[in-house]
């Protein structure tokens, strides 16, 4: 009997007779088949490795060299993290960083938030036009927006204090070359770039947002700073904690807004991580010193972002 | 055999890395074996610059290298910004293809090439090329593009500053057009400034480091020093240094001088439309790259003079700017390069027209006895003849000298720089925090 049934199992399934090679082709794939789901998947990983797994090992060698992007890269084992270190260059890119990143979070994305929901309000009338005019920041070339703010912030010759000294009286301020002021102008277009496109996230999370909740929630005597605490914001807690990921990233890595709007000045007063790793590389010919400054904001970037996605659940079932 | 995805990935990875790296690695090598050099016939040259009147200027003179050597030129060019020129030709170094054969270096980018053995790794010694009119060579222009003891491009110009001034404002308001010194000038440029709001000068606090150093660069040169010595040391804490430091100062917070962003662009367009610039220090090259392009319709009330010196001492000119042209080494057509760009330039016939085509100053010192350019009358400059101020002072034009950190300096310096205009800092202050935070991240 248990050889019969271990011999055939499904040769008496629906009463017919199964030649038993077929049911073992069921059972026990061939190598073949087995393979072919790796083989399905193997572009990615090949292009994984090639554009992403190979230069971070690159960027990891050469960050333990000296290497002018000429010539046989010259050992110099962590040297180039210990000087980094000692760099206070290094420290004020990733202090102006750490500033991107908080205005990001704590400025931007609570801002889009606001806004989408204002746009997800019911009766707006305009709300595609509202929601074309937020977008439009991020779509504009970076090249553009820097053209149009250094003329809008220029300390003698700009609109802005045109504007404040014909209007109050005010004496011209140095937007772009005072150093606070410049870390505050380059966070103004960071806000002004990136919460429309951000708006639209949430937009997106507020319109998956059932009816009946805020129903509910207004038959129980909820207004609508209560709705929004109760209902809104745990119903859109994947697409925020998506968004501040995100944002977190991208503001840790900013290179375009400084680099257009001030080049990383006045000083060294808003240069950003990313500058900071492209001067070095690219304008001072230090490619190991480069690579590791590159590595170690990889591996924060990579450490903050693990530490956000476990902090706000994110993939994990509610 | 079973493949879990695991194994499948590392074995990626191992490949992979092994696939990428060793060519990469092996790359970054000078490759050792050469093609024959060619020394005659059909040549195709290509010809990378920053500048569409150097393309301009050197598809002209195809012709003439032709005869004046045993090559066939064909010319082919290409436009990079100066920046991403040197980038780019260390990238295609690296990959062994895509090399110009003659590369126009900014001199500011050209420093980067003094890292390492860059510039000998990449471009082809001139020595040779330019032994028989070498002592006819403005000194002062090889030692910027020189490394070594060998010269490794020729540079486009001799950028002699000189004082830009609205002749027609000057007259108007009685202001000298002959002072003493440049400390003379300030006084009544405070003057001015108190009785009409106009600036007698500028200085940059934009976010174009280059510039915003520029400007300090150009009176220390003419003061007696410099960013760099000979040896490429650092030499800002210098008593000329904080002499001319403390000038610009007291003239940014006078009103004898005024900040502007940048000197190309909006607003210097809109400082010089309205009349709030009417004088300013800069290279023989601002009146065809500044003042033309933003205000044409001032043609007429601008003329040019020597600078006044300082008080304590210097010449009456200084220098700003330049542009290097090299041949590129490791090429079949190196040699045939070197041999274009020295007849290309060295030519006399050459050294007028560029001038005259590009508002460029000879590089060769007999150039400035050349009656075509001294009885050149310039319409925009009223029918002055500039030339002859520029032979006046062609021997006062001081050298300059580099340094690989350069672009260092520049980023320490242009904030220092900033602090002071702003009365942030003193120029003392200024001067030696930007050393000190200079040498700390020089030499990595």
């Amino acid at each position: 009997m248990s050889s019969l049934a271990s011999a055939a199992p499904t040769a008496v399934v629906r009463g017919t007779t199964t030649p038993p090679g077929a049911a073992a082709r069921r059972t026990l794939p061939s190598a073949a088949t087995q393979r072919a789901p790796y083989l399905f998947i193997a572009p990615f990983y090949l292009l994984y490795v090639l554009f992403m797994i190979v230069p971070i090992v690159a960027a990891l060698f050469l960050s333990l060299t000296s290497w002018v992007g000429l010539g046989t890269p010259e050992f110099v084992g962590l040297a180039n993290y210990g000087n980094l270190l000692g760099d206070s260059s290094f420290w004020t890119a990733a202090g102006n960083s750490g500033l991107y990143v908080l205005v990001a979070v704590v400025l931007v994305v609570p801002c889009s938030l606001l806004i989408a929901q204002a746009l997800n309000a019911r009766g707006l009338r305009a709300r595609d036009l509202f929601r074309v005019t937020y977008f439009v920041p991020m779509v504009v070339s970076p090249i553009v927006v820097a053209l149009i703010f250094s003329m809008l912030l220029d300390t003698e010759y700009g609109l802005l204090n045109s504007f404040l000294h014909a209007a109050f009286g005010l004496p011209g301020v140095d937007w772009l070359t005072d150093p606070s002021w410049a870390r505050a102008s380059v966070s103004f277009v960071l806000l002004w770039r990136w919460v429309g496109y951000l708006t639209i996230f949430f937009l997106a999370g507020l319109q998956a947002v059932p009816r009946e909740l805020y129903e509910a929630a207004e038959l129980d005597g909820a207004g609508p700073v209560r709705s929004f605490t109760t209902v809104t914001l745990p119903a859109i807690k994947p697409v925020t904690a998506f968004v501040v990921v995100t944002s977190f990233i991208s503001a840790a890595q900013l290179f375009d807004e400084p680099y257009l709007l001030t080049g990383g000045g006045p000083g060294e007063s808003t240069l950003s991580l990313a500058m900071f790793v492209y001067r070095a590389a690219f304008e001072r010919q230090q490619f190991g010193y480069a690579a590791a400054a590159g590595v170690l904001l990889f591996v924060l970037v990579f450490a903050v972002s693990q530490l956000l996605n476990r902090a706000l659940q994110i993939g994990r079932a509610a | 055999m079973t493949i879990s995805r695991r194994d499948l990935l590392r074995s990626a990875l191992v490949l992979g890395s092994a696939a990428a790296l060793g060519p990469a690695l092996g790359g970054c090598a000078t490759s050792s074996v050469a093609a024959p050099s060619v020394r005659s016939g059909d040549v195709d040259l290509l010809f990378w610059t920053h500048d569409q009147g150097y393309i301009d200027f050197f598809s002209g003179a195809v012709g003439l290298a032709d005869r004046a050597t045993s090559y066939r030129y064909a010319l082919r060019s290409l436009q990079i910004a100066a920046d991403d020129l040197v980038t780019k030709l260390i990238a295609q170094a690296v990959a062994g293809r895509g090399m110009p054969d003659v590369a126009g270096l900014e001199i500011g980018n050209f420093a980067r090439l003094l890292r390492g053995d860059l510039a000998p790794e990449l471009l082809e010694p001139l020595d040779d090329a330019v032994a028989d009119v070498r002592d006819d060579l403005i000194e002062a222009r090889l030692a910027p593009f020189s490394r070594d003891g060998h010269l490794y491009a020729l540079d486009s110009d001799v950028p002699m500053a000189v004082y830009y001034r609205r002749d027609d404002l000057f007259t108007e308001l009685g202001i000298p057009t002959e002072v003493e010194s440049w400390e003379e000038l300030a006084r009544i440029g405070a003057k001015v400034h108190d009785q009409t709001g106009r600036s007698l000068g500028t200085v940059v606090t934009g976010t174009d480091l280059g510039q915003v150093v520029q400007q300090f660069w150009i009176p220390l040169l003419q003061r007696g020093g410099g960013l760099f010595d000979a040896d490429g040391e650092l030499s800002i804490e210098t008593p000329e240094a904080e002499e001319v430091l403390r000038f610009l100062v007291d003239g940014v917070q006078s009103g004898f001088l005024s900040t502007v962003s940048d000197v190309y662009g909006p607003a210097m367009q809109a400082a010089l439309k309205q009349g709030k610039i009417i004088g300013l220090s800069m290279p023989s090259w601002y009146e065809s790259y500044g003042l033309k392009p933003n205000v044409p319709e001032q043609a007429g009330a601008w003329r040019i003079g020597a600078l006044p010196p300082f008080e304590g001492g210097g010449g009456r000119t200084s220098v700003g700017g330049g542009t290097g042209f090299a041949a590129v080494t490791g090429s079949p057509h190196t040699a045939a390069s070197a041999d274009f760009v020295a007849s290309a330039y060295l030519d006399p016939d050459q050294q007028v027209r560029r001038f005259t085509d590009l508002g460029y100053l000879p590089t060769r010192r007999s150039a400035y006895q050349d009656q075509r350019l001294l009885t050149l009358e310039d319409e925009y400059l009223g029918g002055q003849r500039a030339f002859e101020v520029f032979a006046d002072l062609v021997d006062e034009a001081p050298a300059v000298y580099l340094s690989p950190d350069i672009q260092i300096l520049n980023t320490v310096l242009a904030g220092a720089l900033v602090d002071a205009y702003r009365g942030r800092s003193t120029p003392a202050q200024a001067l030696t925090e930007a050393a000190e935070t200079f040498r700390s991240q020089a030499d990595r």
